[in-house]
């Protein structure tokens, strides 16, 4: 998830970067165009420090992470806050997730099974982590909408692509070109979840929301909230730093 | 004097009566028989369904059958609540909490339903240390035991004395996770316990849950299963608000309906049966009484009333019928007594099969049901007495002049 906001930033705001007119491509083009820019960014990559609030109707509880990405197939965040959990670790490789257990030194791969469960707690699941990457391949992309100040760009599954949503809605602000809500739909096209961005600085030579809250429409008094405190880009950061050994050390 | 009579009458032809009875032996027999079967096979369906796994009665909240929710939790004291100790028919009481997580082994991991129990009470109420194949049962003092299905096992590649982690969200919303060693393994046949099902000691899951000092459900273990609905209405009247009891009844309505189907299904068994020794009754007097007409001529024009014959052809069914009676519950006895401490194992032919929550076991066992014996005995009276009816009303309604010419 964490890689996600960056990349989906990252993604969004290349569109208005490279000046591409959303409007006028049709959706092979509109494909080929994320495309393309989804690989322009393969290689990048990315450390940040955040904070996650989770809030449901039993508890509420604050985690700080720290995250590093590489291309958007290499993930890893590590809990420093609450100190009963510091040192937990996810490891996303591909299409894996791997959980570090401190406590009892083990490491665990998330079963398909189960990847439709929570993250750490939190309203983002392990499939959020893993497909959230890979939109513009699973989906067939479409402009639905176009104002002055928004783009709404909606998302349906090709038949065979492994997904877990029924449609995707990204609504998107131009300026500055940046995600401003996404909706997501189950199968029976009911609206699941909201995604909301907020808090839009400039990170470098991009612009991107910082803040970012999950709200389940099935559970309206829950949510998640990620705050990113750091966000650097384009640090070294070699692919053995994304191993099952190096989640273990440290 | 009419019973002599009658007694009498029936060995003037012994090959007929002998035959008869014959038939009416074997069909009592057989039948006692076969609704042993028929019971034993629904014994270990109903125990496969509670004593593997629910219990009898369970209390909890009211929804927590339903929706499993983590935080329906009550208090430990409720095993021994007030209601429970001074019911006598509540022969076992296990206090449980559950959690459902991710068991790992290596690079494998399986999710699974973790019930949290203490091993003294849970051997009380059900009988999965019966099943253990492999290793041992928890043990009241077990710190990080944990003993777990076969299918599981194998999927985790795991045999007794390995360590597994188990990982969920607590209650409290941080990331659970522990080390367990693998104590036994256990076959029950139902494949939902098998391959999912795991049980470790009630204060570790406590720990890790971060739920100390709470259950989420009692499991009660009563003398009678089948008035277990009953019970739980009862106890229900007696538990704090929050908590309901629901009999296994209510827990498995699909087992419910089997016993119901199963009792309509014993009723037309034992009908089509008796209506076959009916007819066959029927037929033996019909052609005793055709026979005897002159006898009954004779009887009647020396002043016998037409009710004292019909009460003595009745008089003979009923005498059949009942050492039939005798003769066949006592067969039926010693083949039920054989297939129960015997049966047949059929193990090589099939495997087990799971059906609305049961498993029924590749054996034909027996078992003693009142009503198995009851039924049948009941019945073959009532058959012999109906169909002795037409023969005597037929002899008392002779005219004995007409009686008398006949030859």
């Amino acid at each position: 998830m964490m890689t996600f906001v960056p990349r989906l930033s990252l993604l969004l705001f290349g569109l208005v970067l490279l000046g591409l007119p959303l409007a006028v491509g049709a959706t092979t083009d509109l494909k080929q165009l994320i495309r393309d820019i989804e690989q322009q960014y393969m290689g990048v990559s990315s450390q940040a420090l955040m904070q996650m609030e989770v809030s449901t109707s039993n508890w509420q509880r604050s985690l700080e992470m720290e995250s590093w990405s590489l291309g958007r197939d290499l993930f890893l965040v590590r809990i420093i806050e609450p100190a009963k959990e510091r040192g937990v670790a996810t490891l996303k490789r591909n299409r894996e997730v791997w959980n570090y257990l401190p406590k009892v030194d083990r490491t665990i791969k998330v079963p398909p099974s189960m990847m439709g469960g929570s993250w750490m707690g939190s309203h983002i699941t392990n499939d959020d982590l893993v497909k959230a990457n890979h939109i513009e391949e699973d989906y067939d992309l479409a402009l639905l909408e176009e104002s002055d100040r928004h783009s709404l760009i909606e998302c349906l599954p090709k038949p065979d692509a492994p997904v877990v949503w029924g449609k995707i809605v990204y609504l998107v602000g131009k300026q500055p070109r940046v995600p401003r809500k996404i909706d997501y739909f189950d199968e029976q096209m009911v609206l699941v979840r909201t995604m909301t961005f907020e808090d839009v600085r400039q990170i470098g030579d991009r612009i991107v929301p910082l803040k970012l809250s999950v709200l389940p429409h099935d559970k309206p008094d829950e949510k998640t909230v990620m705050h990113y405190r750091e966000l650097v880009y384009d640090i070294p950061l070699e692919e053995s730093f994304f191993s099952l050994r190096s989640l273990t050390q440290r | 004097m009419l019973a002599r009579l009658a007694f009498r009458n029936l060995w003037r032809n012994t090959r007929r009566t002998l035959l008869t009875l014959s038939a009416m032996v074997v069909s009592a027999a057989l039948l006692i028989l076969a609704l042993g079967v028929f019971s034993g096979m629904f014994e270990d369906m109903l125990a496969s369904a509670t004593e593997q796994y629910s219990g009898h009665i369970v209390l909890a909240q009211s929804d927590y059958h339903q929706r499993r929710d983590l935080y329906a939790h009550l208090p430990l004291q409720l095993v021994d609540a007030e209601a429970l100790r001074a019911t006598p028919e509540v022969t076992g009481r296990s206090g449980r909490l559950r959690g459902f997580g991710l068991l790992s082994s290596g690079e494998t991991s399986q999710p699974v339903e973790l019930l949290g129990i203490r091993a003294d009470q849970e051997r009380r109420v059900t009988r999965l240390h019966r099943f253990v194949s492999s290793g041992t049962f928890l043990d009241a003092a077990d710190e990080d035991g944990i003993v777990l299905g076969r299918g599981l096992a194998t999927r985790l590649g795991v045999a007794p004395g390995d360590e597994l982690v188990f990982v969920t969200q607590a209650a409290d919303g941080s990331i659970g996770n522990d080390l367990l060693t693998v104590r036994g393994i256990f076959a029950t046949g139902d494949s939902r316990q098998d391959n999912g099902l795991a049980l470790v000691p009630l204060p570790w899951l406590q720990r890790l849950l971060a739920l100390d000092g709470r259950i989420h459900e009692v499991a009660v273990r009563v003398a009678e299963p089948l008035r277990a609905d009953l019970l739980a209405t009862r106890l229900n009247s007696q538990l704090p608000d929050d908590v309901t009891a629901l009999g296994w009844g209510a827990l498995l309505p699909e087992m419910r309906e089997v016993i119901a189907s199963y009792d309509v299904s014993r009723m037309i068994f034992v009908a089509i049966l008796y209506v076959a020794t009916g007819l066959g009754i029927l037929n033996t007097f019909f052609m005793s009484v055709m026979e005897r007409h002159r006898e009954f001529g004779i009887l009647l024009a020396q002043g016998m009333r037409p009710w004292a014959i019909r009460r003595m052809v009745l008089l003979e069914t009923l005498l059949l019928g009942s050492l039939a009676l005798v003769i066949g519950v006592t067969l039926g006895g010693l083949l039920t007594l054989y297939m129960q401490r015997v049966g047949i194992d059929l193990s090589s032919q099939i495997t087990p099969i799971t059906y609305a929550g049961g498993t029924i076991l590749p054996r034909l066992r027996a078992v003693f049901v009142l009503d198995n014996f009851l039924v049948p005995a009941v019945t073959l009276l009532l058959v012999s007495l109906l169909a002795g009816f037409l023969p005597a009303n037929r002899a008392a309604g002779l005219d004995p002049v007409t009686a008398l010419r006949e030859e």
